[in-house]
């Protein structure tokens, strides 16, 4: 059996429907109606021991909370979830000391205590002893820097410090499995970079890692499978390298030509087509829908406008993919 | 339990420290709770000078009955402060970490936080009792001591058990306020004078329906000797029924937690 099995998974939020006004909120104090949301549809998801998986989808697509029902912090309207092995919503207790959770844009510190104390507080919660406590520190200080944190109360941290000490808390216990959604949220490319390259590590010593996240680098420098929701649902699941030659649709070409043409003069001929200006007036970048166009089709257009010294061809970027799933464009 | 115990105490033992780093507003505080027994200790001074008992209770043995409340009510921000933070944190999604680590969510809860205006209340309540029993007709005896011991435990499981009752009323009322559990302990407040001046519909429903009678009144009755002084003693049976139902009442409402949309 696989480390996290999810099996027709599925969340309906019910939302007050209340007309606007103080007119409506009294009429719905006596007449309670509501509507129902699925916020997650079915998703069947299996991760094995040592993946690294990215959640990815648009806004409201669902990833947290999914998070939220492989975690067991909400209970699934239908469908299962086992995570190695324990029923997470029910086993509470034996699931909590197999994960890890972040939620980038919410910190799990006491708020009013220094980091050291909440540190301790959740060694007493998972009853780590102190010899291991102390190593768990001392290791999670080599990479995240976390000595010059420890004295600082929560609040006044900054976000990058936050998430860092963060980090560490969701780690304390060394779990089998750790969810991370949006763990760059809002960092600067420094610290962005100590984070991946600490995920990249946990991931090395066989860490079980599902993360959700906005940001292209971290997908690439970290997963290698990547999961794609839209609505709810399920619409991609596989390795990197396979979406890309799924999804990549967006191709550009890097024209050198014989003499200066004006973009609008070739985006006249290539409809549909966008076509922009180089650096120099010899140069123009052509980006086109490889479902639409091929690359002959294109070159044979600017052929027939004005000869062409060079061309190159930009490999398919997974950043153009994953932009498009985020803004909710890809084909389904 | 002793493992849920340790880490109550730990989390309360780290919010201790926390506020004490600020010692002005440590003072501040247990003052302003010293104050509020004060201002109760004058209104009760100026009723009684009017009248030299208050339906069969003399004005030591009111001032005692004032003070066990008070008492009493300075355990809840000691050792419950954390619990008036629930509704915030229902509505905010905060119970989410809480949820993935292998403690007890109320515990957990609980402990969140500690308000020191208790300690005033300690002293104010504490000092309270002790002029009151000072000047009570009082047969003392081992069994007597013992039994106040029990009473006063018992009545401080009832009312901490009604703070998470009132709070946890917030999984089903929503909203940011616990306005419900202020209203239901405020209420409580008509039980730190004899429950005799009140009518029949009060006491009935201090009585069965909201034990609030059992915080002071009954406990008082029992150790002044007063008008049916055996009701006293059901009072830890009320506190194992109040504390039994926080816990069910916390749990079904914790079922009901949906996080927040994030
Ligand atoms: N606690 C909740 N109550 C009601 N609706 C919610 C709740 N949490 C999330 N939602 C809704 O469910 C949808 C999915 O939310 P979420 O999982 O947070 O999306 P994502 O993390 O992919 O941006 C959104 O439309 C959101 O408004
Ligand atoms: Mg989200």
């Amino acid at each position: 059996m696989s480390l996290v099995e999810a099996r027709g998974l599925t969340k309906i939020f019910r939302r007050p429907e209340k007309d606007p006004g103080l007119r409506g909120s009294l009429k719905h104090l006596v007449q309670r109606r509501f509507k129902e949301f699925r916020a997650v549809d079915g998703i069947e998801l299996s991760i094995e021991a040592g993946e690294s998986v990215a959640y990815v989808g648009p806004n409201g697509a669902g990833k947290s909370t999914t998070i939220k029902l492989l975690t067991g912090i909400l209970v699934p309207t239908a469908g299962t979830v086992r995570v190695a092995g324990a029923e997470p919503h029910t086993d509470r207790m034996v699931n909590a000391r197999n994960i890890g959770v972040l939620f980038g844009q919410r910190t799990q510190l006491w708020w009013d205590l220094p980091v050291r104390e909440s540190l301790a507080l959740l060694r007493d919660m998972y009853d780590l002893s102190p010899a291991f406590y102390k190593q768990r520190l001392e290791r999670l200080d080599e990479v995240l820097g976390l000595a010059d944190l420890l004295p600082v109360v929560a609040r006044k941290l900054s976000l990058g410090q936050r998430m860092r000490a963060d980090l560490a808390a969701a780690l304390l216990h060394q779990p089998k499995i750790v969810y991370l959604d949006e763990p760059t949220i809002g960092l600067d490319i420094s610290v962005k970079d100590r984070v991946r390259q600490f995920l990249r590590e946990l991931r090395e010593d066989g860490t079980t890692l599902m993360l959700t996240t906005h940001d292209l680098g971290d997908i690439e420098d970290v997963c290698e499978r990547i999961v794609i929701i839209d609505e709810g649902r399920k619409i991609f699941d596989g390795p990197l390298a396979q979406m890309k030659d799924r999804f990549a649709r967006v191709r550009r070409m890097h024209l050198q030509l014989a003499e200066p043409t004006p973009a609008e003069k070739l985006a006249e001929r290539l409809p549909d087509v966008e076509v922009i200006a180089g650096d120099s007036p010899t140069e123009v970048t052509v980006t086109f829908d490889r479902f639409t166009h091929t690359a002959g089709q294109i070159i044979a257009g600017v052929l027939d406008v004005v000869e062409v010294g060079e061309l190159h061809l930009d490999e398919p970027a997974i950043e153009d993919v994953v932009r498009k799933v985020y803004a909710g464009e890809l084909l389904r | 339990m002793r493992r849920t115990l340790r880490i109550y105490r730990r989390s309360l033992g780290a919010h201790l420290r926390a506020v004490l780093e600020y010692e002005a507003d440590f003072w501040v505080l247990i003052v302003a709770g010293l104050l509020f027994q004060v201002l109760n200790l004058i209104f009760l001074s100026a009723v009684f000078a009017h009248v030299p008992a208050l339906n069969g209770w003399s004005y030591p043995e009111a001032v005692l009955l004032a003070g066990t409340y008070g008492f009493v009510n300075g355990l809840g921000p000691l050792f419950f402060e954390g619990t008036w933070r629930l509704a915030g944190k229902i509505n905010h999604g905060e119970l989410d970490y809480p949820l993935t680590r292998p403690a007890p969510v109320l515990v957990q809860v609980v402990s969140g936080g500690i308000g020191l205006h208790g300690v005033g209340d300690l002293i104010g309540g504490g000092a309270m009792i002790g002029w009151g029993l000072a000047h009570s007709d009082i047969d003392w005896s081992p069994a007597r001591i013992g039994g106040a011991l029990l009473l006063l435990a018992s009545s401080a499981t009832i009312l901490l058990s009604l703070i998470v009752v009132g709070n946890a009323a917030s999984f089903w009322v929503g909203g940011n306020h616990p306005v419900f559990a202020m209203t239901l302990i405020r209420t409580g407040d008509m039980a730190k004078y004899p429950l005799s001046i009140y009518g029949v519909a009060v006491r009935a429903t201090f009585t069965v329906l909201v034990p609030y009678a059992f915080i002071s009144f009954f406990p008082a009755s029992w150790l002044l000797d007063k008008e049916s002084a055996w009701i006293g003693l059901l009072t830890p049976l009320v506190a194992l029924y109040c504390a039994y139902l926080a816990r069910l009442v916390f749990r079904h409402g914790l079922r009901r937690y949906d996080s927040a949309g994030h």
